[in-house]
């Protein structure tokens, strides 16, 4: 059988991960998640909002910067 | 021109096709690809057929993965070979390199681990002199990685270089000073990573490999431009390397289905995958890449990087946006990095000089971490003072009129860069500063890198509103042994200094401060890690110093050598690693 599929539903806790550190919430159904580690838990819907939430600290990320613009950075 | 290595390495079972599909891919934008085949793989005839098949067609290189060390008549509980006892890498490395020689009749040129340490790397020369090229570290993988990974991932190899060396062969992540220091072999890093981040945190997620790029949620789904910037930065280096760069990719296919490290569909991942190959395709269609198998390089690399080549590194950090730069130094000497940032403090100090031997197993004091120590890491211990004393850092301190302005709080960036023989200057932006009463001025910082030798901390005074104002300048040094963020027992350690109270202190813990003036030398010899380290006023110019003893809340040593600076003056400092035998 395939591993891989496991991991279909799976999602990390966005409050350990914003700390930096990958922690693999539990499923408890109804698109309902827990984290392990800390005392979060959400819908997958929050969740997905909060990793956009950690992604706002990186205000290039759709940026492309070529090898010219670095040299001017 | 860029030096390019594609490595691939078989997944069995159900994900076999996906490696298929992964080599097609390389294959498809015309990119050859050393194949690591694992002992497992040895005995799997579509993967060896394959592997032959891929060598003859397309020039592949078929190479030996340490990684998963099992398959029939061979378990090794930790999966990692470094991990193991002297006897015990002997007896693995036989089976695995023997399965490898029935099946294609000679030995891998080329073999790839996360990390192989110094007695790893003496074994698999002593069993397999023809191995020419190693991946043989993760570039800063330790601490955080072991905190990213909830405490679970034990690769500690943080302290060495982030472009391929030579491994020494008593230390294999510190490039060898002679030949006769040499491991015998060319190590490459497994992955390039991003060096300004790899310094700030997590350097698993911010390197050339596009999923471990979404791991670090750098994309936004299928578009991900910090791929194509990643490569360039690399490229940029061109400019003070001799024209030299160097990149490779180790995706495994774990990475290219659903895995723990994403939240997106695999098609994300590959989409990723197939637009970082294709940028490389086009540079290489520009005749700014050249892909090479990992023995072609290891060959290419011996006759054009002679051992004992300096390189440096010019960061610009570019996902924050935040318009940093951090400047890397290596020589055999010493590994430096400068944060322009903190107004040009050195936040990390490997002193190669001191020559550490080192190798991991259980039958070594050095357990699972095999990182090279430090003298200063800022980020694991403190670095510029937060919210109680300041801990492992330079910086220079500028006093006035009781007022004292610490020049880690002003930012700079790196001005410019000049590569001479034997020597490297690094020149930043003057550093502003402003007193209380509006005396103003500033600081330019010039680091002088002399080639295996000592480091010359210049610092010009300009502008000073007041021209007949004199200023105390204080070069400032804090530092303590360590391989984590965990103090380590300092005692041992014997600080020194010159001048009229001239001595030598024992490391006591008392916090004791010795100040002497008329010092122009200040001293620290820290036995654990073979190293002195000597802080040398050119000229004798500095009028006094101070040696400091540390704490059980504050566990570091201190060197300073103050200096009564005018106007348009210079002052110059000459800080020396040295191995302490010697
Ligand atoms: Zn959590």
């Amino acid at each position: 059988m395939d591993d891989s599929v496991q991991f279909k539903q799976l999602m990390r806790c966005p409050v350990c991960f914003s700390r930096d550190i990958d922690v693999l919430m539990i499923y408890a159904g109804n698109s309902a998640h827990y984290c392990p580690k800390c005392s979060f838990q959400g819908q997958e819907s929050e969740i997905r909002g909060m990793y956009r939430d950690i992604q706002k600290k990186f205000h290039w990320m759709t940026k492309r910067l070529t090898l010219e613009e670095q040299r001017r950075m | 021109m860029m030096h390019l290595n594609l490595l691939h390495r078989p997944s069995p079972g159900p994900n076999y096709p996906l490696y298929r599909r992964q080599q097609e891919l390389a294959h498809g934008v015309g990119l050859k690809v050393t194949i690591f085949l694992h002992y497992q793989d040895l005995f799997d005839p579509a993967a060896v057929r394959d592997a032959l098949r891929d060598r003859e067609e397309f020039g592949d290189e078929i190479a030996l993965a340490f990684h998963s060390p099992r398959g029939p008549g061979l378990s090794v509980p930790n999966g990692m070979i470094w991990l193991l006892s002297d006897a015990k890498k002997r007896e693995v490395m036989q089976i695995i390199l023997s399965k490898f020689r029935e099946v294609f009749g000679r030995g891998p040129a080329s073999v790839g681990s996360y990390h192989l340490d110094a007695s790893c790397l003496r074994i698999l020369k002593e069993l397999a002199p023809e191995v020419e090229a190693v991946v043989g570290g993760c570039f800063e993988e330790g601490v955080r990685v072991f905190h990213g990974c909830n405490h679970s991932w034990y690769l500690f190899n943080e302290g060495m270089p982030w472009n391929p060396w030579y491994p020494s062969k008593t230390h294999a992540l510190r490039p060898a000073a002679s030949e006769e220091d040499a491991g015998g072999v060319v190590a490459v890093p497994h992955l390039l990573r991003d060096m300004s981040l790899a310094y700030e945190g997590r350097n698993d997620f911010w390197a050339s490999h596009p999923p471990n790029v979404i791991r670090g949620m750098g994309n936004d789904a299928s578009f991900c431009p910090y791929d194509l910037n990643l490569i360039d930065q690399f490229r940029m280096q061109e400019e003070w390397n001799g024209g030299y760069s160097y990149y490779n990719s180790f995706v495994s296919v774990p990475w290219l289905t659903w895995n723990h490290n994403s939240e997106y569909p695999p098609e994300v991942a590959w989409e990723l995958y197939t637009k970082f190959l294709d940028y490389l395709r086009s540079l290489k269609a520009q005749g700014q890449v050249e892909d090479m198998t990992l023995s072609e390089y290891a060959r290419w690399h011996k006759k054009n990087r002679p051992i004992g080549t300096s390189e440096v590194y010019l960061a610009k950090e570019m996902l924050y946006g935040s318009g940093k730069h951090y400047f890397w130094y290596i020589d055999a000497g010493r590994r430096v990095l400068i944060d322009p940032t903190q107004g040009g403090s050195i936040g990390d100090l490997r002193p190669y000089a001191g020559r550490l031997a080192l190798s991991t197993g259980p039958d070594t004091p050095n357990r699972e971490n095999g990182s090279y120590p430090f003298l200063i890491q800022s980020q694991h211990r403190t670095g510029n003072s937060h919210h109680s004393s300041d801990g492992a850092r330079t910086t220079l301190l500028l006093s006035h009129g009781g007022e004292v302005i610490d020049l880690a709080k002003i930012r700079t960036k790196v001005a410019g860069i000049e590569r001479q023989s034997g020597k490297t200057i690094m020149t930043l932006t003057p550093a502003e500063f402003a007193f209380s009463d509006g005396l103003k001025g500033s600081v330019v910082t010039r680091y002088h890198f002399i080639q295996d030798g000592a480091i010359g901390i210049e610092r010009t005074l300009a502008g000073l509103s007041d021209p007949t104002a004199e200023l105390t300048l204080t070069e400032y040094f804090k530092a303590a042994y360590g391989r984590t963020e965990y103090p380590e027992d300092l005692h041992g350690i014997r600080l020194g200094i010159d001048g009229a109270d001239a001595r030598e202190v024992d490391y006591d813990y008392s916090g004791d401060r010795h100040e002497s003036s008329g010092a122009t030398c200040v001293t620290a010899a820290v036995p654990q890690i073979k190293t002195r380290v000597e802080l040398v006023a050119e000229n004798g110019r500095a009028t006094s110093g101070a040696c400091q003893v540390g704490h059980l809340f504050s566990p570091y040593f201190t060197l300073s050598l103050n200096y009564s600076v005018k106007n348009e003056e210079r002052i110059v400092t000459w800080m020396t690693l040295s191995n302490l035998s010697s």
